[in-house]
């Protein structure tokens, strides 16, 4: 029997999957997620009043952490990272901490240890 | 008179109408065909690349001389972008399940839909570009403009990368040679395409929301 966009997609049809793909429902329900949360960003631009900022660290760590959440939702459902096998998801966190860890070293360097030097 | 024996070749796309529906178990270790595992290998090596370009654009974000970034971001034409950029994701993972799904008529149109939404990010992008050049920010203004072309030049040219991807899997699939026993292709396409989304959901954080 053929299956519909109704269906969850079996294993036995997918690559590496541990769990059945989603119904295309939960797909629409994320990028529906995933807009209000780019709706939320924008309004910390276009409003600054909207919430009372206590200056611009707040503003950054929520966006920082609303950026967190877009990120590994799309990793996550999209990606398919929830359902496939866990050593996909451990090769895609291995170069993302490794970039992170970079990113920390160079701007350490350059923040900390020579604090204006680059200017 | 001998007999005279035609055999017919089958071209790809009659042997892979006759091909079973569901996947052979892969021959690897790791259970995972070598194709998906390897673009989710480049992936992890790509974090590194725009890594480093968002790292060198944190650290050169103040420029010295020309346009500050907030005097020329248009954060609602860019937020419309992102927008379109987010919405492409949803069209390609419906493509994914509709080719998983056995429905070829739905999977060109989720396809055509992804691509068509990428073309627009990019126009939207040539656009943006076009408008900050004649505003005086050039790519050698100063450190900032070199950082911000550099880190959403890059980007562009892999969304652009990604729609010759998309256009080569509806051309496949138009000609039949993109069968269901073969969604993993439009699969390893579609994990481009998502890494391609995750990246700007970071550039447009870093690059247009954080205040300066």
């Amino acid at each position: 029997m053929a299956l519909t966009s109704h269906d969850e997609i079996p294993t036995e049809l997918l690559d590496g999957a541990v769990k059945e793909y989603s119904r295309d429902r939960v797909y629409v329900l994320t990028a529906i997620f995933l807009a209000a949360i780019t709706v939320v960003e924008v309004m910390t631009y276009a409003a600054p009043d909207f919430i009372a900022w206590k200056g611009d660290n707040l503003k950054i760590v929520v966006l920082m952490i609303l950026m967190a959440v877009k990120f590994f939702t799309v990793a996550y459902i999209f990606m398919h990272l929830r359902f496939d096998k866990k050593i996909l998801t451990w090769v895609f966190y291995a170069g993302l901490t490794l970039a992170v860890l970079v990113y920390i070293a160079v701007l350490s360097m350059f923040r900390i240890w020579f604090p204006g030097r680059h200017t | 008179m001998a007999d005279t024996t035609v055999y017919a070749h089958e071209s790809v796309a009659e042997a892979d109408a006759h091909a079973p529906s569901a996947h052979i178990e892969h021959d690897t270790n790791t259970g995972i065909s070598n194709t998906k595992l390897a673009m989710w290998l480049f992936l992890a090596s790509e974090c590194l690349l725009f890594g480093g370009l968002i790292t060198t654009y944190i650290l050169y974000r103040t420029p010295l001389e020309g346009p500050t970034p907030h005097e020329i971001f248009d954060i609602p034409f860019t937020s419309t972008s992102s927008f379109v950029l987010l919405m492409s994701s949803l069209t390609m993972v419906l493509a994914v399940s509709a080719i998983e799904r056995g429905d070829h008529q739905r999977l060109r149109v989720w396809i055509g839909a992804t691509a068509a939404l990428g073309a627009t990010f990019i126009a939207g992008q040539v656009y943006e570009f076009t408008v900050f050049y004649r505003e005086g920010l050039g790519f050698t203004t100063s450190r900032f403009s070199s950082a911000f072309y550099t880190l959403t030049g890059f980007h562009g040219v892999h969304v652009s990368i990604g729609i010759l991807m998309l256009m080569s899997m509806l051309f496949l699939s138009l000609r039949g040679k993109l069968p269901e026993h073969r969604s993993e292709t439009v699969e390893v396409v579609g994990l481009y395409w998502h890494f391609v989304d995750v990246v700007w959901i970071v550039i447009f954080a870093v690059v247009y929301l954080v205040p300066a």
